[in-house]
């Protein structure tokens, strides 16, 4: 599959006041300016729920309008919070086949329009009707992950803590984060309880932004080595364990058959972590670790940057804030940027060759595992 | 222990997969030879939590819980009163299409 990832942008992320369609505009461009805006013909475009959020439809062609890519083919994808890996993950066979020479893949979301409390009750639509007729939300059953996954293995609270102190010091790294200040272990247990074991620093933020990248048919140091997605039963408790999100481990089994590689040759990963606990369950369902050995890594450092195997060196979901459209992407475009050496301050000790990005959509009922890693070619 | 009506599950002929009632097909291999059964109403504490930022309409704390049943079949139940000690087997009753651990009568 010789497609790679020849550029990339990422607008900031936090309270914006321009409109979804301009956020979706503003990364675009940047990705189009990395490319020295050479004509693209494919533009696909992700939100979770632009209509409701931000009041807009029809989102593509709007796009394409405002970035002059006149009469370009395109549509909008959508998988819940795994949105904008769902796009990328539709574009990548398109140019590969041959049908487009050059895409532009963008995700966003545009959420602080909207009270809170009418966010979360959109966001909680990705859940099962029976789920929601339980009073359940997505913390809630997020909490209910950690709860089992804290019994089972032995594992004390604090490692949920190391995920967020973790997140938010490389968050402090990335200019277009959220949050970019560090936190201690004890403001993050003395943050309000939202749904226990869970407080409010264990959990990400609603925000808005976006991020976009060019899909060529070529080589280069952020080829696409390979791509897995799998759904999973929408109701929790129909999973056969509650402790791993299926969906994730079938995803990556996937993306390493389609690279022929293993999880061994993997450098570092951007992993979905819009609650502390799922960074643990993600580390676990690629295969970095087995299962319970999670909590171990993130409390003795092997997930930092200098570590064994660097996690969110972005500042993850939980540092970087989640604009839920946009981060199955932006996880996508920071794995690309370590791979060409483009991410500045936030670059992690050794320049890896190979990346992994990991989406989650819903409570873990659709996941993506996208492989990113040096195809040859040197074409920067 | 409460008494307690048994619950109504769906069997899969097809895979054998047991689950609560649930629309449309076997969640498990897309089978339509579904059948009706029972189980006894008990089953362990997986998992529990508080919410103290509810969904709108329900109180704050509101509590839930993961539970399991006989036959692996897990339950998403409320819990109206203090949170069960994880492990512990506690009864559960469907009310109004909802799902509820019983709490020990008082005395
Ligand atoms: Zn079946």
């Amino acid at each position: 599959m010789r497609v790679a990832v020849t550029a990339a942008g990422v607008g900031r992320f936090g309270k914006r006041s321009e409109t979804l369609i301009d956020l979706l505009c503003e990364a675009g461009r940047e990705a189009l300016d990395g490319i020295g805006r050479k004509p693209v013909d494919l533009l696909v475009v992700a939100h979770m729920a632009g209509g409701t959020f931000a009041g807009v439809e029809n989102t593509a062609a709007k796009v394409a309008d405002q970035l002059g890519l006149d009469t370009s083919a395109g549509f909008r994808v959508e998988a819940a919070s795994a949105s904008g890996a769902a796009a990328f993950h539709a574009a990548v066979p398109l140019v590969a086949a041959g049908g487009y020479d050059r895409a532009l893949v963008i995700a966003g979301e545009k959420m602080t329009d909207l009270p809170s409390a009418e966010v979360a009750r959109v966001l909680a639509r990705s859940l099962a009707p029976m789920e929601i007729a339980h009073g359940a939300t997505m913390p809630g059953l997020a909490a209910l992950v950690a709860s089992r996954y804290l019994t089972r293995y032995g594992v004390g609270e604090d490692a949920l803590d190391a995920v967020t102190v973790a997140a938010r010091a490389a968050a402090a790294r990335n200019p277009n984060a959220q949050f970019p200040t560090a936190v201690t272990s004890a403001q993050v247990r003395e943050s309000r309880p939202i749904a226990l074991p869970l407080r409010l620093l264990h959990c990400s933020a609603v925000s808005d932004g976006a991020a976009a990248l060019v899909l060529e048919r070529t080589a280069g140091p952020a080829g696409v080595l390979g791509l897995g997605q799998a759904t999973d039963h929408i109701e929790l408790v129909e999973r056969p364990d509650l402790t791993s999100f299926r969906a994730t481990q079938v995803a990556a089994k996937r993306a390493y058959e389609a690279a022929r590689q293993t999880r061994k040759e993997v450098d570092f990963a951007e992993l979905h972590d819009a609650f502390a606990p799922f960074a643990l369950l993600d580390l676990e369902d690629i295969g970095i670790t087995g299962p319970g050995e999670g909590a171990a890594w993130f409390l003795n450092g092997s997930t930092a940057s200098d570590g064994r195997f660097p996690v969110n060196p972005s500042g993850g979901i939980l540092g970087r804030g989640h604009p839920v459209g946009a981060s199955g992407l932006v996880q996508i475009a920071e794995v690309a940027r370590q791979l060409r050496g483009e991410s500045g301050p936030m670059a992690i000790a050794r320049r890896p060759k190979r990346g992994l990005a990991q989406s989650i959509g819903g409570l873990g009922s659709h996941n993506f595992v996208t492989l990113l890693g040096d195809t040859g070619g040197g074409g920067r | 222990m409460s008494e307690v009506p048994p619950l109504a599950i769906v069997r899969c002929d097809h895979c054998q997969a047991r689950f609560l009632p649930h629309p449309g097909l076997c969640p498990r291999c897309g089978s339509d030879e579904l059948v009706r059964t029972e189980i006894p109403a008990h089953a362990t504490v997986l998992a529990a939590t508080e919410l103290l930022a509810p969904a709108a309409g329900w109180p704050s704390p509101h509590r839930l819980a993961i539970l399991e049943a006989t036959e692996s079949v897990r339950i998403l139940a409320i819990v109206r009163g203090p949170l069960p000690t994880l492990g512990s087997v506690v009864a559960v009753r469907r009310t109004n299409d909802l799902y509820e651990v019983v709490l020990p009568s008082p005395g």
